[in-house]
């Protein structure tokens, strides 16, 4: 690889000047959530999520309805 | 400033990183923030792909400059949803179909995915449509285009590492520069471009079922669900790291300017065939009837830049659902990865992006259906993509104190949402009950 060749220094990441592209960066250490159980449901997650099981099942429906209504089946058409 | 890079050693690693030591500070900004930036334009941009093309054309054509005030509206909410996104990506380094799965469980997670998946899909379906459409008007054959285009687009993909696909595609962003020249060439008038930007208003004809469908329609344009996962999926791929979110914050914003500039300059466009008295039917065809009072060189610029729209629409959608359905399978997705080492995340991307081409050739394929049901589906799963990343900026678990969303976050977000909500209802309830508002156009 070419930037072994290259001469190297001591790393000096604490040099405020120094920009490094992040591809080239060496990786960082990022907020741990792969051993995290399934989110804690508070009040405000557990309306949140019933309100949208109860959007979804009303546009569903709403869908369903205009579907077999453009199909006829209500005799509209 | 040191003129060469410095190649540091990590001294308990083999790995080696390369960096450049600049001591004028506004030129470091400058240099970081062009390293950083990418994801945020390029997610911005891609918004404006065939389906907003078609949109804020439309609009342009049928209500002149009466609906630029919405675009200037939707600065604001597309900027706040990425950020939210750019903070979750930055901070986890994962994508947003695996914070979904591995936070809300398998069925909450697989309904994410499916709905992405169909829906990104079918805008595929839409934007190789769109392509066939203009190359069709350029006197080209689909057959031809649309393969040509399809293989051109694999290739996007597999040339070489994430770097080369965003240089590229962002030159493909800074292409629609062009409509900016496009929307001079037309000479609007400017003293009601200024005027109808910034006074928000109900064009002349009233409030009729066009025009809730077609405020709809920039609305579900603008702010699209495959973002959410494409942005955070494309901050994971490109590393970056936590001192970069100013910098990513700004390529967002700065995104979200440019692309709501270039729609803009897209109604502006729509807005000569109303002055000329002409009907809207498609872009294609509005471009050659424009390009019949201003020349070829726009007929061709416009749908040249359909072609280009669809192209990023294309790119970006599709990353978005190999990037999303490796997350979630547990595969290597990434773009810095060579096909040999990520052969899922690759065939994703190169079946959503041929099948797609493949559809739009079959002869009398329902693509006005496909087009509808974008529209639908887009105004149907938006709302939920958007209460999972609201919950998911509110998870102390995952984000602590530090990158959790603030009051004024929850407060701002809630109220787009609820927004998002109101109009999805109103369309639903425009569909079911065509009188709700009177037909007649302006």
């Amino acid at each position: 690889m070419a930037s072994y060749e290259m001469p190297t220094v001591s790393i000096n990441e604490t040099d405020p000047d120094l920009v490094i592209h992040p591809l080239y960066d060496l990786p960082e250490k990022k907020r741990e959530t792969d051993h995290l159980a399934p989110m804690q449901m508070t009040l405000s997650a557990r309306i949140s999520l019933i309100t949208l099981r109860a959007y979804l099942i009303l546009m569903g429906g709403m869908l369903l309805y205009h579907v077999l209504d453009l199909a006829g089946l209500f005799g509209h058409k | 400033m040191s003129d060469e890079p410095t190649y540091f050693q990590n001294v308990g690693s083999v790995e080696s990183i390369k960096g450049r030591v600049i001591r004028t500070p506004w030129l470091r900004h400058l240099v970081t923030f062009l390293l950083v930036a990418g994801p945020g334009l390029i997610v911005m941009e891609a918004d404006n792909d065939a389906g907003a093309v078609s949109t804020y054309v439309q609009a342009g054509a049928q209500y002149g400059t009466h609906l630029l005030w919405t675009m200037l509206l939707l600065l604001p909410i597309t900027y706040f949803i990425q950020e939210m996104v750019v903070r979750l990506g930055i901070a986890t380094g994962k994508g947003h179909a695996a914070m979904i799965y591995g936070r809300f469980g398998k069925w909450w997670g697989r309904f994410s995915l499916f709905d992405l998946l169909l829906l990104n899909f079918l805008t595929l379906v839409t934007e190789f449509a769109a392509i066939a459409l203009a190359v069709d008007h350029m006197g080209i054959s689909p057959s031809l285009g649309v393969p040509v285009a399809a293989l051109g687009l694999v290739v996007l993909v597999l040339s070489g590492g994430y770097l080369r696909w965003e240089r590229i595609t962002i030159c493909l962003c800074l292409l629609d520069l062009t409509w900016l020249v496009l929307a001079w060439l037309v000479q609007p008038n400017l003293r009601h471009v200024v005027h109808d930007s910034f006074i928000p208003h109900v064009p002349p004809g009233g409030l009729t079922n066009d025009l809730v469908f077609l405020v709809v329609g920039i609305v579900g344009t603008t702010i699209a669900p495959w973002q959410l996962f494409f942005q955070q999926s494309c901050v994971a791929d490109k590393r970056l790291r936590f001192k970069d979110l100013k910098w990513e914050r700004l390529d967002t914003f700065l995104g979200a300017v440019f692309t709501i500039v270039v729609g803009g300059c897209m109604m502006l466009v729509g807005n000569a065939a109303k002055i000329h008295g002409l009907e809207f039917v498609d872009p294609a065809k509005l471009a050659g009837d424009i390009g019949g009072f201003y020349g070829p060189i726009v007929k061709y610029a416009i749908l040249f830049m359909m072609i280009n729209s669809a192209v990023l629409g294309t790119t970006a959608v599709s990353l978005s659902s190999s990037w999303a359905y490796g997350e979630v399978r547990g595969w290597p997705h990434s773009l810095q990865l060579p096909i040999k080492k990520a052969p899922g995340f690759y065939l994703v991307y190169i079946f959503c992006t041929l099948t797609a081409a493949g559809v739009v050739l079959i002869p009398k394929a329902p693509l006005q259906l496909i087009i509808l049901s974008v529209q639908v589906l887009a105004g149907l799963i938006l709302p939920s993509a958007i209460i999972f990343l609201q919950l998911l900026l509110n998870d102390r678990q995952v984000l602590g104190e530090e990158w959790i969303n603030k009051r004024w976050n929850n407060v701002v977000n809630w109220t787009i949402i609820i927004v998002l909500f109101a109009l999805s209802l109103l369309l639903a309830a425009q569909v079911m009950v065509p009188s709700l508002f009177p037909t007649s156009g302006p």
